[in-house]
């Protein structure tokens, strides 16, 4: 056989091979669609090149290849958020993989509405969620849902759905959500039911949570597919509810989900799930890769504040330079810092870069004084002590032990200035702690607060270039007596 | 609010991760999630990402990883 004529023949058949199952005897009249999503990626970029060079090689082999993101793009990963446009790396790597869509997850709100209508602006897709209400707000109102088609017969629909916390609003600062209205996504969504009827495939993109998605399963059977976010589930193998397909890919780009349908007569006929690790893929789209290096290499995070002279490890250490940084900043008595807004466990020995502060501190919350008495502090303590019934809040400018009564709950506070004496009751002291325990602990308080123009962020860098260099070995400035 | 992690009841801070509510119900266990010597997974059988985000009533089950 001439051997031009046997390599194309040999074309043909691979060519025809990888066209996917809609093309093969005994499949007429069924479509094959990949959908590849994501969910949770908070601006971890690394993995963006690998995802653009599967998601080209897909399209390249299927007619039908969607690439969607279930929330949360954004948080996680200063280069993207801790700059003066935030966000704008993101949203530009994702346009470059070709992204056709994304719901709205909690932490799409951290950079603010007005920075979340630019990059709404920015991006080449649209983001979605049927329960948010912004009339009256900066956020321009999200569509609900969004239709994509698969050539001329068949239609996607897409809701997208945010979770709520107990308070009924998204988990974000509430300065971000001013003006938004929250309705609960799970009955919200049972009013798009009709989706189903009209485009026959309805599939919920969602930032719920693995429990809610359950729940939305078992209320609407009409969802061939959910897409889900939030809980940083990896689902392996494939799980069904009520017989809706639920689907996350873990987080930080870690897993991307490949889920490939068959539709015949406009109906989801076959639904296969595929999860497939970053770290097991080797191409990369290179024009991409660079653009990833570029936005890495922000010189801006590599410059050193500060020296560590021995490694940083645990709440106590952390907490307690965070508070040091925020009491030398604004010149006040006392200074706390939540358990929660200690965002790394550990600071290595050696240089300590704006990239190391903005890991630990990634929030932007600024700080709020207060001028409170020493009841008033004690309540504050009590307050965070008993959400877990362990130390909650790290300090600067005082210390203090915890003594709690036989259930474990917070009795009274003993608290004890830098000389050891006991705070004076008959005055006030200025005390600063950020916005987001000022807003979200019930504590005791005349004065309402005054938020300074600084983020406790902000204190740290100042603090770090003034002392240079840092010890925190073994403090420990809060304890219990149980 | 209140999740479960191996049969015991939190009451964690709202917007709590995993490894949150696991440092809660033990400083050990923590140590050892992050170390992946143990692993948290969701009532359906899942494994979740030790910063994956918790919600009311969630319930966790840690346990150890296999030996190979």
């Amino acid at each position: 056989m001439n051997k031009h004529y046997f390599l194309l023949l040999a074309g043909i058949f691979l060519f025809f091979s990888l066209r996917g199952v809609a093309q093969q005897p005994g499949d007429a009249g069924v479509t094959e669609i990949i959908i590849l999503h994501a969910n949770d990626m908070h601006a971890k970029i690394d993995n963006l090149s690998k995802l653009a060079y599967l998601a080209d090689s897909l399209r390249k082999l299927h007619p039908y290849v969607f690439l969607v993101a279930a929330g949360d793009n954004f948080t996680g990963n200063p280069v993207v958020d801790m700059i003066p446009d935030k966000g704008y790396p993101m949203i530009d790597l994702m346009n470059r993989c070709g992204f056709n869509l994304s719901c709205i997850g909690n932490h799409e709100f951290d950079m603010g509405q007005e920075l979340l209508n630019k990059r709404v602006a920015q991006a080449k897709f649209p983001f979605i969620s049927c329960n948010i209400d912004a009339a009256g707000a900066v956020l321009k109102q999200p569509r609900p849902y969004v239709v994509l088609n698969a050539g001329k017969d068949i239609s996607l629909a897409f809701l997208g759905i945010l979770e709520l916390n107990d308070q009924g609003i998204p988990d974000s600062h509430p300065s971000n959500l001013k003006g938004l209205k929250f309705t609960n996504g799970l009955a919200k969504a049972r009013e798009f039911s009709w989706l189903k009827e009209k485009y026959g495939i309805l599939i919920g993109l969602t930032h719920l949570g693995i429990e809610d998605d359950v729940k939305l399963a078992d209320s609407m059977p009409q969802f061939d597919l959910i897409i889900g976010g939030h809980s940083h589930t990896v689902i392996e193998k494939p799980m069904i509810e009520n017989g809706v397909m639920i689907l996350q890919a873990g987080a930080n780009l870690k897993y991307i989900g490949k889920t490939t349908i068959k539709v015949k007569n406009g109906k989801v006929v076959d639904r296969a799930i595929e999860l497939i690790a970053m770290n097991s893929l080797k191409n990369v789209n290179t024009e991409i890769q660079s653009l990833i290096d570029k936005y890495n290499q922000n010189e801006e995070f590599s410059k050193v504040v500060g020296v560590a002279e021995v490694p940083m490890t645990g709440y106590d250490e952390l907490g307690s330079l965070m508070c040091d940084a925020m009491t030398n900043c604004l010149k006040i008595d006392f200074a706390f810092q939540n358990k929660g807004g200690i965002r790394v466990l550990s600071l290595p020995k050696g240089d300590i870069t704006l990239k190391n502060i903005y890991q630990l501190d990634p929030f932007g919350n600024k700080v709020v004084v207060f001028n409170l008495n020493p009841s008033e502090i004690q309540s504050l303590i009590c307050y965070a002590f008993n959400i877990e019934k362990n130390i909650d809040l790290q300090v600067s400018g005082m210390t203090y032990t915890v003594k709690t009564n036989a259930d474990g709950s917070c009795k009274e506070v003993e608290m004890l200035d830098p000389s050891g004496k006991p705070l004076d009751p008959s005055r006030d002291y200025s005390v600063g702690i950020s916005t987001f325990v000022a807003v979200t602990y019930l504590f005791d308080h005349r004065d309402p607060g005054t938020a300074s123009p600084s983020t406790s962020a902000g204190c740290l860098i100042d603090y770090l270039k003034e002392v240079k260099k840092v010890n925190y070995s073994g403090i420990r400035r809060a304890e219990i007596l149980r | 609010m209140k999740v479960n992690i191996n049969s015991r009841e939190i009451e964690i801070f709202r917007g709590a991760t995993v490894q949150d509510a696991v440092m809660a119900f033990s400083e050990r266990s923590c140590r050892l999630l992050k170390k992946g010597e143990i692993l948290a997974f969701d009532r359906f059988g899942n494994p979740t990402e030790p910063d994956g985000e918790l919600t009311e009533g969630q319930i966790i089950t840690l346990k150890k990883t296999k030996k190979t």
